[in-house]
């Protein structure tokens, strides 16, 4: 059986929704319990967090006491249990900003229960270790997800919502496809048992087709460039709280996917990985572009999450223990970056006169909020990298992985390094472009509504969320010593496939040592 | 038997492809729908794998791998759950752009 410590990650949301779906007429009593709930997983996933840690030790746990390759596996290994408590803690985040906010989607009945939901799934998704497992988990998030969009206080809510699920069902079946050609060729769907039999037997006709729907999907899920088209348009659409969610943890359960991929299912397809590169160096310029070229500041920073999503998908197709560790560290400061950013958008939508955040009515809105702007200044250097901000961290991590493995590789390798990481700066430098564009045009310039009966509001959502956040961000760019040595414990174990399947499969030999019937 | 299958599962395939790529918003969900029965049918035939009877065998003492049938049958409920919710959706954008063409529906140009 194992540790059923490491399964409450997403039980206990997913327990806290249904109990939530009773009490839906009762609105505090219901946020208030959804934050418990909430805040109770983050505890647990950081008390299992801080055992993997100590001891050094994957967890599993097999669900119904099927033996190991035949059950559905839980694995809390390095690289699952990290992200699983980055979207913990953001969610928590997440939520302290919904009960503060002034939307009317976070007074609807089903908004608290679905936003956990979408905690449990996402989750779920990274804890799992059985690949039909993943799927379920990621149709939870999508349908979760879609419907938080959907009853959006944007108009165009329902569109955003309906676009993004048709490329996510498209997107399911894909990944559907790529599990059954697993299935007719290794005959498990066990990821370690699965990367055992992939490593010992490559040669299958389908492996190749379904490592391709595969990679779609997970393109699809984190909104890489040919599948992007739907992002922009979600992200801007959905509430506050929930495109905070969306556009930081959620872009990362399809990077944790790659991570996976490339690291343990797959390592002999170098293919992958050079897909992911051109894939990231194309998002960097495409998605600093667009977040240039946007009337929008949710939208914009959607259009950054591309771009920085991009940059994690480069770290993860060099594929060295170096930039493999900078790509967790990315994935984990972007995530408390990019929520901080969205949150705070949101926050000066909820002041503006018409509550949207296009530039044209959030101009010089900012002169009534300083502390936002003191928050947005932070934030925006962590986004652009500037010290001292957890943002420069882990972009330097990144770009000396790169300049390492470019002075240290063979010479006609070379130019894999050497193109990106100059293509990188380029967009560093427009990552502080629109960032700052940004603030001038909000903070600095004056408030010209156009009636004089149009007014800021005197009060809008909560800022405790981001200036949380915005702390954290500062912080882990002070003191981030620890951080940085954990990831590189992370990609440690992720250079090792061996030790996942070992843990696996080892707890499948204790589980016949305890439960066998003796003749 | 093999053959009619594949020709199935393609058939089905290409029909929802072709129907996803209309711009009646109604069409698109009816071709994912036969997309989702395509991918269905294509679990269903994996179960054949190495040696192991089909999942229509009905000789005593074949038995067919059951692994498929019950992830065909997640898959079915998760996909009645989406097109349930999809059709939900294209009600309100319906009556909301007073029309069912795909190309109309576009408030996010910006």
């Amino acid at each position: 059986m194992g540790d059923v410590v490491i399964i409450l990650p997403f039980l206990l949301p997913i327990a806290g929704a249904a109990v939530g779906m009773l009490l839906r007429r009762w609105h505090r009593l219901r946020a208030g319990w959804s934050l418990v709930v909430l805040a109770l997983a983050c505890a647990v996933t950081a008390t299992v967090f801080w055992q993997v840690a100590q001891s050094g030790q994957a967890r599993t746990f097999q669900m119904g006491g099927w033996p190991s390759p035949f059950g559905i596996t839980i694995v809390a290994d390095a690289l699952s249990v990290t992200m699983a408590l980055m979207s913990q803690v953001v969610f928590v985040f997440g939520f302290v900003y919904a009960l503060g906010a002034k939307d009317k989607a976070v007074h609807y009945e089903t908004f608290h229960p679905l936003f956990l939901m979408l905690a449990a799934g996402l989750t779920g998704g990274m804890l799992t270790g059985d690949i039909f497992n993943l799927f379920v988990m990621i149709e939870l998030v999508v349908i979760s997800g879609t419907v938080l969009t959907a009853i959006s206080d944007d108009r165009f809510g329902t569109e955003a919502a309906y676009k993004y699920f048709l490329i996510s069902l498209i997107a399911s079946f894909t990944l559907l496809f790529g599990i059954g050609s697993l299935y007719v060729s290794y005959g498990t769907l066990n990821m370690a048992d699965l990367a055992q039999r992939i490593s010992a037997n490559p040669e299958q006709p389908l492996l190749p087709i379904a490592l391709i729907l595969l990679s779609i999907t997970f393109m699809i899920k984190s909104a890489a460039v040919p599948f992007h088209f739907w992002q922009p348009d979600f992200h801007t659409a959905s509430p506050t709280p929930v495109s905070a969610m969306l556009s930081s943890v959620v872009v990362k359960l399809g990077v944790y996917g790659f991570m996976r991929l490339t690291t343990l299912l797959a390592p002999s397809a170098t293919w992958i990985k050079d897909l992911l590169i051109v894939t990231g160096i194309v998002g960097v310029i495409f998605g600093g572009l667009g977040a240039l070229g946007t009337h929008n500041v949710k939208r914009m920073f959607a259009y950054s999450t591309l771009a920085q999503v991009g940059f994690i998908y480069i770290g993860v197709g060099w594929g060295t223990s170096l930039s493999l560790a900078a790509a967790v560290l990315f994935t984990i400061n972007h995530a408390i970056i990019k929520s901080a950013m969205l949150m705070l958008s949101g926050y000066l939508a909820s002041r503006a006169p018409v509550k949207t955040a296009s530039f044209s009515v959030v101009r010089g809105v900012g002169r009534y909020a300083p502390l936002s702007g003191v928050l947005f200044f932070l934030g925006g250097m962590a986004l652009a990298g500037l010290p001292p901000s957890n943002g420069f961290i882990s972009k330097w991590a990144l770009f000396w992985s790169g300049v390492v493995a470019a002075t240290s590789g063979a010479i006609q390798d070379r130019w894999t390094y050497w193109l990106p990481l100059g293509l990188v700066g380029i967009s560093s430098v427009i990552t502080l472009v629109y960032v700052f564009r940004a603030l001038m045009r909000i903070w600095w310039e004056p408030f010209e509504p156009p009636s004089p009966e149009e007014k800021v509001k005197p009060r809008g959502d909560s800022l405790l969320a981001p200036a949380g956040l915005v702390t954290l961000c500062v912080l882990l760019g002070l003191l981030g010593q620890p951080l940085t040595d954990w990831t590189q414990r992370v990609s440690e174990w992720m250079t090792q496939p061996g030790k996942y399947v070992q843990a696996v499969l080892q707890a499948e030999e204790t589980h016949r040592r305890n439960f066998s019937v003796q003749p | 038997m093999d053959i009619l299958r594949a020709a199935a599962i393609a058939a089905l395939f290409g029909i929802g492809v072709y129907q996803l790529l209309r711009r009646n918003v109604i069409r698109v969900v009816i071709g994912l729908n036969i997309i989702s029965n395509a991918v269905n049918l294509f679990l269903l035939s994996t179960g054949a794998y190495d040696g192991v009877a089909e999942a229509y065998a009905s000789a005593i003492g074949q038995r067919s791998d059951a692994l498929p049938q019950a992830l065909i049958l997640t898959a079915i409920v998760i996909s009645m759950g989406g097109f349930a919710f999809t059709l939900s959706m294209l009600y309100v954008i319906s009556s909301r752009y007073r029309t069912a063409d795909n190309d109309e529906v576009k408030g996010l140009t910006h």
